[in-house]
């Protein structure tokens, strides 16, 4: 039990800095953004200016209602930015965690250890896991004190299945992570896999429906598992939870498995 | 002056064997037994066959020049590394099948420094500690202490040399019963080289295995039983130091009576002969027998043998010979 521990601890304390400026980062982003929400909301025009707006661009960006206090929060934040920054913050702390130590050779000396390489990579997994949910119950936090403070007035029964949609969607993305960085130990590789999954996954859900023939391959991004079903609004089916953390923790699997079968890169 | 004679083995060790060492009493089975280790990275050759037993109690030499796949040896053994063909052995058990359990009868000392940056050498040292069975905060403060380390230095703050002893530190932590130690002096001063020594023999005197592949000869001459001698992915050297040792050229100078003898120049062992009045030179290489015994009558007025250098052996046994050269875009890529 003393050694599980110790190899979660490990990578728990060495992902500490970035764990915690990713938390501030999206603190101070929500906070600010809903800072802004009163003068908005008092503000007139903004109809006439979402009256000019295309309604596929309006779809596509998380525009819709965007002077209802749910369209104000999905398209300032959890369309695009939120979602994206906690993929982002899963892909780079599962490559710190895994890829980067081992190409450097950091991970050797644990390597070396009484241990196996599955438990070694698994508590890293679960490092960065880790760090994800206290990133996201962070946002929680933030989002509903501040909803408090404005008074946005949005059922936290709305507010908490987003923040943990989000926060499954960078645990999926810190999950493919995992599979590369378990397959190949490259963290170039890794990072590319991830921010182009990052990225083209939010073009898929957000760019496809604009045409009739890719529209229907548009509910194969992940994004669109975790934000189709405009969350902030309607109540969230059962099958998008599991349709992240299904996949999720298959591709940890496989990535920790294959760590084991190959050769560890150093330096 | 052909080199060539310095790649004999001197004692190579058979492979036989291996089907019965499947027990894990370390009083009987060889602490480490490699046969016939080939490792590949794609088309780069960097192991070509290794066979090697290392012996309880033994410190156990292991040199060569870079690229010669010393460190991928020591990688196989601790399941870094899958070979591509060929046996490994630790305790009788193969690392790969068993490499955790392996491993805590194991402390390693990796050639290359990379520690976390982050960490203080307290916190490494005994997160490391604490992975193994038995982790002693007594003996941590006092091997700090024999070894000047501030512990509570955070690492990316340390020099080459205090991360190295933190590195020591990491394999002398625990009472392993085999050491395998990568460079494990590099970048320490002369006066912790010799704590480290004397670490090592004491470690030696309590009944654990070494296994030190380094480049510093004198270091390998003061502590180690036997050695091998890696070039290019094979041993081309293996035996006591001595043995080791006789293969080395030694420079021999004998003065005469009389005009010196022409029929020096035949005794086995003996090049580069000059015969210069009463004075002859010549380079000797294996044992001086043949040369004493050829001499023995002769009206001989002093004679010289130097006394053979283990560096000497080593530079002709590293000098690389057509046949075994390393491809050119092997040599960046077979760690040493």
């Amino acid at each position: 039990m003393r050694r599980a521990w110790e190899l979660v601890a490990v990578p728990l304390r060495a992902a500490r800095r970035a764990g915690t400026v990713w938390g501030i980062s999206l603190v101070i982003l929500i906070g600010l953004t809903i800072a802004f929400y009163p003068s908005f909301r008092d503000s007139s025009g903004i109809e006439d200016i979402m009256a000019d707006i295309p309604q596929p661009l309006i779809d596509a960006f998380g525009l819709a209602d965007f002077n209802s206090p749910a369209g104000f929060l999905r398209g300032n934040l959890y369309a695009v930015l939120v979602p994206l920054l906690l993929a982002v913050a899963g892909v780079l702390l599962m490559n710190g965690q895994t890829a980067t130590d081992e190409d450097s050779g950091r991970m050797e000396p644990y390597l070396a250890q009484p241990v196996t390489r599955v438990s070694i990579f698994l508590g890293r997994v679960a490092a960065v896991l880790f760090w994800l949910l206290v990133i996201g119950l962070l946002v929680l936090a933030t989002q509903l004190v501040a909803d408090e403070l404005v008074d946005l007035e949005i059922a936290t029964d709305r507010i908490v299945p987003t923040v943990i949609l989000c926060v499954l969607l960078g645990v999926l993305h810190a999950a493919v992570a995992a599979l590369v960085a378990g397959w190949t130990g490259r963290p170039g590789l890794v990072l590319g896999v991830g921010m182009a999954l990052a990225v083209g996954g939010y073009v898929v859900m957000a760019l496809f429906p604009l045409s009739d023939v890719l529209e229907p391959w548009r509910n194969v991004s992940p994004w669109a598992w975790a934000l189709a079903g405009d969350p902030l609004v309607n109540e969230t089916e059962a099958w998008r939870y599991l349709a992240l953390i299904g996949p999720a923790a298959l591709l940890i699997a496989a990535g920790t498995w294959l760590f084991r079968m190959r050769d560890v890169q150093a330096g | 002056m052909g080199r060539k004679r310095g790649r004999a083995q001197v004692a190579c060790e058979p492979a036989a064997g291996w089907s019965t060492l499947e027990t894990v009493n370390t009083a009987t089975v060889e602490p480490l037994r490699i046969a016939g280790l080939v490792k590949d990275y794609g088309r780069v050759h960097a192991v070509r066959g290794i066979d090697l037993e290392v012996r309880a109690g033994e410190v156990f030499g292991f040199v060569g020049p870079n690229g010669a796949g010393k460190s991928t040896t020591i990688r196989c053994v601790l399941d870094l590394l899958h070979p591509t063909a060929g046996e490994v052995r630790v305790f009788g058990r193969d690392p790969q099948l068993e490499g955790a359990s392996i491993r805590e009868q194991v402390a390693y000392i990796p050639g290359e420094l990379r520690l976390p940056e982050r960490l203080t050498g307290r916190q490494f040292l005994t997160s490391i500690g604490r992975l193994r069975r038995r982790f002693d905060r007594s003996r941590l403060e006092e091997l700090a202490a024999r070894f000047k380390l501030d512990l509570d230095r955070n690492i990316r703050n340390l020099s080459s040399g205090n991360r190295r002893k933190v590195s020591v530190l990491s394999a002398f932590l625990s009472d392993a019963d085999l050491l395998i130690l990568d460079e494990p002096t590099s970048g320490l001063d002369p006066l912790m080289q010799h704590e480290f020594l004397q670490l090592v023999r004491e470690r030696k005197a309590a009944g654990a295995t070494v296994f030190l592949s380094s480049h510093i000869l004198s270091e390998v001459q003061s502590v180690a039983d036997r050695l091998a001698v890696l070039r290019a992915g094979r041993i081309v050297a293996q035996g006591t130091v001595n043995e080791v040792r006789g293969l080395a050229r030694q420079r021999v100078e004998v003065w005469f009576e009389t005009d010196a003898p022409a029929g020096l120049v035949q005794v086995p062992g003996l090049g580069e002969p000059q015969v210069d009045g009463r004075r002859f030179t010549a380079v000797l290489t294996g044992p001086a027998r043949p040369l004493i015994d050829a001499l023995a009558g002769m009206p001989i007025d002093s004679i010289l043998i130097e006394e053979p250098d283990l560096e000497e052996a080593f530079l002709g046994l590293y000098e690389a010979s057509d046949d075994d050269e390393l491809p050119d875009d092997a040599r960046g890529e077979a760690r040493s």
